[in-house]
C-alpha cells in the first residue's frame, strides 16, 4: 500500500484515479493544486506524487522545482499524467527527467487506469 | 456581421485548436470512468452520472461551436426577435444545475428585476449562456480548495442595456486579462489563469456567438462579483404595445 499525493484539477477524474487506486489498496489525497499539495505532502509524507502540469495558478514546472527544493521531498518519485501532447512536452522531457526527478511522463487521454496502476506498483515496489 | 477588433473568429484555426484541447477533458473522464467497472470487476463502480454529465459538457461545447459557425457563414438566418431573457435563464439554469450538482459547485440564478425582452436570437443567446455556463463551472470546480464554491448566472439592467452572464469570485479577472486571454486563445495552453485551467475553449466559443448577434462577452460586476456578460438592447417592439 502506497500513500498517494494526486495533484489533479478536475474533480471528476480525481475521483475516478482516487477510487482506482484505493481499489489496489492504495491511499490517495487528492489536492486540485500547487499550493494545496505543499500543505498537503507537510501533513502526511507521500510516497508519490502523481501530477497533472497544468495547474490553477501555478505552473505545474514551477511547482515541481518548489516541491524539489525541500531536501525531505527530493527523492519522492513524481508521475507526470497530463493533457499536454507529448510532442509538445518534449521540449522539457529532459528538465522534468533531469532536473526534476520525474520517473515518468503519461499523456493522460491516452493512459488508462491499469496502466497508472501498474506503473505506481513499479515506481513504489521498493518502498 | 461581428463587430469589434480582432475577435477569435468562429472557423479558426486557434478557435479549433482550443476546442479540441477542451474537449480531451471530458473524453478522458468518461474513458476513465468506463474502465473503471472493468478495472475493479465492478460495473456500479462506474458513476453513469458522471459519465452523462461529461458527455453532455462536450456535446454543449461542440453544438454551441456549430452554431456559432452557422450564424457566422450565414448557413442559420440570424433572426433577432424579442427574447425574455429571464425565462431563457431559468431554462439555462436548470441544463447547467445537474452538471454544477455533479462538480460541487452551488449554482444561483438571479435577475435584477423585472425586464422585457431583448432583441436576441433565441437559439443562439441560450447556445451562447450554456457555453459560458460549463465553462465556468468546470473552471470553479477546478479551483483549489475554494469553499463554498459557487457562480451566479445573473441578468441586471446597466446604463448600456439588459446584461445577462455569469459571475463569481474572480477577483483577478479584468478586462485586459480578457482582451489578452482572447489574443492567446488556441496559443496559449491556458490563457485565462484568473478564471481556471484549461483552453477556455467555451468562453471563446460564447463569445464568437455573441459576436455574431452584435454583442460581445466583456468583463463586468455585479453584486460584489466579478465575470463574464454580455449587453443586450431591449426590444422597442413591444415597448408601445
Amino acid at each position: 500500500m502506497s500513500n498517494i499525493l494526486l495533484i489533479e484539477p478536475n474533480t471528476l477524474l480525481a475521483a475516478t484515479y482516487t477510487r482506482a487506486f484505493a481499489h489496489v489498496g492504495h491511499h490517495v489525497v487528492h489536492v486540485a493544486g500547487g499550493q494545496a499539495a505543499v500543505d498537503a505532502a507537510d501533513r502526511r509524507m507521500p510516497d508519490i506524487l502523481l501530477m497533472e502540469l497544468q495547474l490553477p495558478a501555478h505552473n505545474g514546472v514551477e511547482f515541481l522545482h518548489e516541491f524539489r527544493s525541500y531536501p525531505e521531498w527530493a527523492s519522492i518519485p513524481v508521475v507526470v499524467n497530463t493533457t499536454i501532447p507529448p510532442l509538445i512536452l518534449a521540449d522539457i522531457e529532459s528538465i522534468l527527467h533531469a532536473d526534476l526527478g520525474v520517473v515518468a511522463v503519461c499523456y493522460k487521454p491516452r493512459t488508462t487506469l491499469l496502466d497508472l496502476v501498474r506503473l505506481i506498483r513499479e515506481c513504489t515496489s521498493g518502498i | 456581421m461581428a463587430i469589434g477588433d480582432d475577435p477569435v473568429r468562429v472557423g479558426s484555426d486557434d478557435l479549433l485548436l482550443s476546442i479540441a484541447e477542451q474537449l480531451k477533458v471530458p473524453l478522458t473522464t468518461i474513458a476513465r470512468q468506463a474502465e473503471l467497472g472493468q478495472l475493479t470487476g465492478d460495473l456500479r463502480m462506474t458513476d453513469v452520472g458522471a459519465i452523462g454529465t461529461q458527455a453532455a459538457a462536450a456535446l454543449t461545447l461542440v453544438d454551441s461551436y456549430l452554431l456559432g459557425l452557422q450564424l457566422w457563414s450565414e448557413q442559420v438566418e440570424l433572426v433577432m426577435e424579442p427574447v425574455s431573457v429571464s425565462s431563457l435563464l431559468v431554462d439555462v439554469a436548470h441544463e447547467l444545475s445537474r452538471f454544477a450538482q455533479y462538480y460541487g459547485v452551488e449554482l444561483e440564478l438571479r435577475v435584477g428585476g423585472r425586464y422585457g425582452p431583448v432583441m436576441s436570437h433565441q437559439r443562439g443567446l441560450k447556445a451562447a449562456l450554456l457555453s459560458l455556463g460549463f465553462s465556468l463551472v468546470e473552471a470553479e470546480a477546478s479551483r483549489p480548495e475554494r469553499r463554498p464554491r459557487h457562480v451566479t448566472l445573473g441578468f441586471h439592467r446597466t446604463p448600456h442595456g439588459l446584461v445577462a452572464g455569469m459571475y463569481g469570485e474572480y477577483e483577478e479577472l479584468r478586462a485586459d486579462r480578457w482582451r489578452t486571454a482572447l489574443d492567446l486563445a488556441g496559443k496559449a495552453r491556458q490563457p485565462l489563469t484568473a478564471i481556471g485551467t484549461g483552453s477556455a475553449a467555451g468562453l471563446f466559443v460564447a463569445d464568437a456567438i455573441f459576436r455574431s448577434m452584435n454583442s460581445r462577452l466583456r468583463v463586468g460586476r455585479y453584486q460584489h462579483e466579478q465575470g463574464l456578460a454580455a449587453t443586450l438592447q431591449p426590444s422597442r417592439q413591444l415597448q408601445f404595445v
